[in-house]
């Protein structure tokens, strides 16, 4: 467990030596701000706009962060060569994915904060008031979307060659699940024969990250959930988040490492 | 010598901003629609985005619960909606979900997934209705041409949020870019006669509104009936607001041409006619 979180912890220290996390952080909170400034129909009331754009800004920041970092993780170990004495110690395959992956995702896990952390004082500025509960279960869910993905990245960079590859492809299946993944059943009813049975079966097969998409309900001011289906949805995210880890480790273990 | 290169192509570039930058601001003012910097950064393409953004504040005046381009069809619980704030019970909530463009859930991913995002009809107060503003400010932005987002945005503007100079500048905006629209002239009135209390010049706008309406209809264009109905409407109540019942009885026979309940409308001309009969009926020179 030691090497696991020692691991983690080169992680992210990593995190705040990159400019990643800065560059994209300054880039939401001046967009943010700027179109905090704006005033449509010299009413100053404004907000769910507002709100909207700020959270698209950190769904997509949050989302490169995740992927980039989590591409770069098992390359970089092997580009640099530093993949052969950190296997040599008594470190095994197994600790070295889990350590990369938690990693990544507590480092995603500070990110949120401070995204949120800014996001709360933006919309608290023009509503005066914080809805304490609804912003925790979207961070929560937003979390434990981020650990999905990050298992979905470390599975990709040990079955693509390159890491630019894995993070394209990572991104365009993310982006396609939450665009389309409520849908696909119904697609899949709408077309005949073989080709329908695919796309039902991709339907059920695939994470179901459109769920840990809770911007509406925070945007519009709607109730929060009841934490039961908040509880289902972790374990749900837990589940496929192991299972990714295990694929990983099952392909990362017989890999033969050689540059 | 790569020096003298750079510096050469420098020079060349320089020279070459010089002579387009006049000529690119000289076509920019010849097109009416090349203001803003939407227009700037998107061409003409903008206007594939205006409808997308017209949708979007709907979107927001149902607070996110809209069928997206894979869900069936708007059902009447679709329609109806209750005010933002004024929930029904859960099981009612559930009976309407079902009936409604996402119909009953086909599988437990669907039913558990429905948890995450709006899944009630609501719209939204009148004090929240200016959420909807800046989709259609940034409607107008991509498209100025389309005349349904500047009606809406007066709606809006004039009826629930009572800001009807905002409303009538918006709507100015908008007879610029559309100066033969029959609709934001009906809307301009509708400022002038409701929000300001001025039926002289409403009636200016609502005459001009309807022979705005009658230069379309002889050119074949096939405006709606149903605004000739609105504007003649917004010309008997300038009038009557006047006291002018001469002008009044003459708009109300126009109204009760396409006036889809007449004997209504030929009620209101006999007690006019009543009126104008009666001694000192109408007042000296109307």
């Amino acid at each position: 467990m030691n090497n696991i979180f020692a691991l983690a912890g080169v992680v992210i220290k990593e995190l705040y030596r990159r400019k990643d996390f800065y560059v994209l952080f300054v880039m939401t909170a001046v967009v943010s701000l700027l179109l905090g400034s704006v005033r449509f129909f010299n009413d100053d009331k404004i907000v769910r706009f507002i709100k909207a754009a700020c959270l698209l800004l950190i769904w997509i920041s949050t989302l490169v962060i995740a992927i980039t970092t989590a591409a770069r993780q098992i390359p970089a170990e092997r580009e640099s060569r530093t993949i052969f004495p950190l296997l040599a110690k008594p470190v095994s395959r197994w600790e070295l994915i889990a350590g990369k992956f938690f990693g990544c995702w507590l480092a995603c896990g500070i990110t949120l904060v401070v995204f949120y952390l800014f996001f709360g004082l933006l919309t608290s500025s023009y509503e005066h008031h914080w809805p304490v509960a609804t912003f925790f279960q979207g961070i929560w869910m937003h979390w434990v979307f981020l650990a999905i993905v990050i298992a979905l990245v470390l599975l990709g960079s040990v079955v693509f060659t390159a890491q630019s590859s894995n993070a394209t492809i990572s991104f365009i299946v993310v982006v396609g699940i939450l665009f389309a993944g409520r849908h696909l059943h119904y697609v899949g009813l709408g077309m005949n024969g073989f080709g329908g049975e695919i796309v039902t079966a991709v339907y059920y097969a695939i994470p179901h990250l459109e769920w840990y998409d809770m911007r509406d309900l925070v945007i519009h001011d709607w109730a929060q959930i009841d934490w039961i289906y908040i509880a289902g949805a972790t374990l749900y995210g837990a589940l496929y988040t192991g299972l990714l880890l295990g694929l990983t480790w099952m392909v990362f273990r017989r890999k033969t490492l050689t540059l | 010598m790569t020096r003298l290169l750079l510096s050469l192509v420098f020079a060349a570039c320089f020279t070459l901003a010089t002579v387009l930058d006049s000529r690119i601001h000289d076509l920019q003012a010849q097109n009416d629609d090349s203001t803003g910097v939407m227009a700037a950064l998107l061409g003409d393409s903008r206007r594939l985005f205006a409808n997308q953004l017209f949708v979007e504040a709907d979107v927001y005046f149902h607070s996110g619960y809209y069928p997206t381009m894979f869900d069936k069809k708007e059902t009447d619980i679709d329609v109806k909606g209750e005010p933002e704030g004024d929930q029904k019970g859960k099981e009612a909530q559930k009976a309407d979900v079902e009936e409604s463009f996402l119909g009953p859930p086909q599988d437990w991913i669907e039913r558990f997934g429905r948890h995450f995002f709006p899944t009630v009809h609501t719209h939204l107060d009148d004090e929240r209705s200016r959420e909807v503003l800046p989709w259609l400010r940034m409607a107008a932005d991509m498209d100025p041409h389309q005349i349904e987002t500047y009606v809406t945005a007066s709606y809006w503007l004039r009826r629930t949020l009572n800001q009807p100079d905002e409303a009538e500048q918006f709507l100015r905006e908008g007879l610029r870019a559309n100066p033969d629209s029959f609709e934001i002239l009906l809307e301009l009135g509708y400022v002038d006669d409701f929000n300001r209390h001025d039926p002289k010049d409403a009636r200016q706008l609502f005459a001009l509104a309807l022979r705005k309406w009658e230069k379309q209809d002889a050119a074949g264009l096939k405006p709606a009936p149903k605004a000739r109905g609105e504007i003649l409407d917004g010309l008997v109540r300038a009038d009557r607001e006047q006291n002018d019942f001469k002008q009044m009885l003459l708009d109300l026979e126009a109204l009760k041409a396409v006036a889809p309940h007449p004997e209504a409308i030929e009620q209101d001309i006999q007690e006019t006619r009543g009126k104008l009969a009666a001694p000192g009926g109408a007042p000296p020179g109307k």
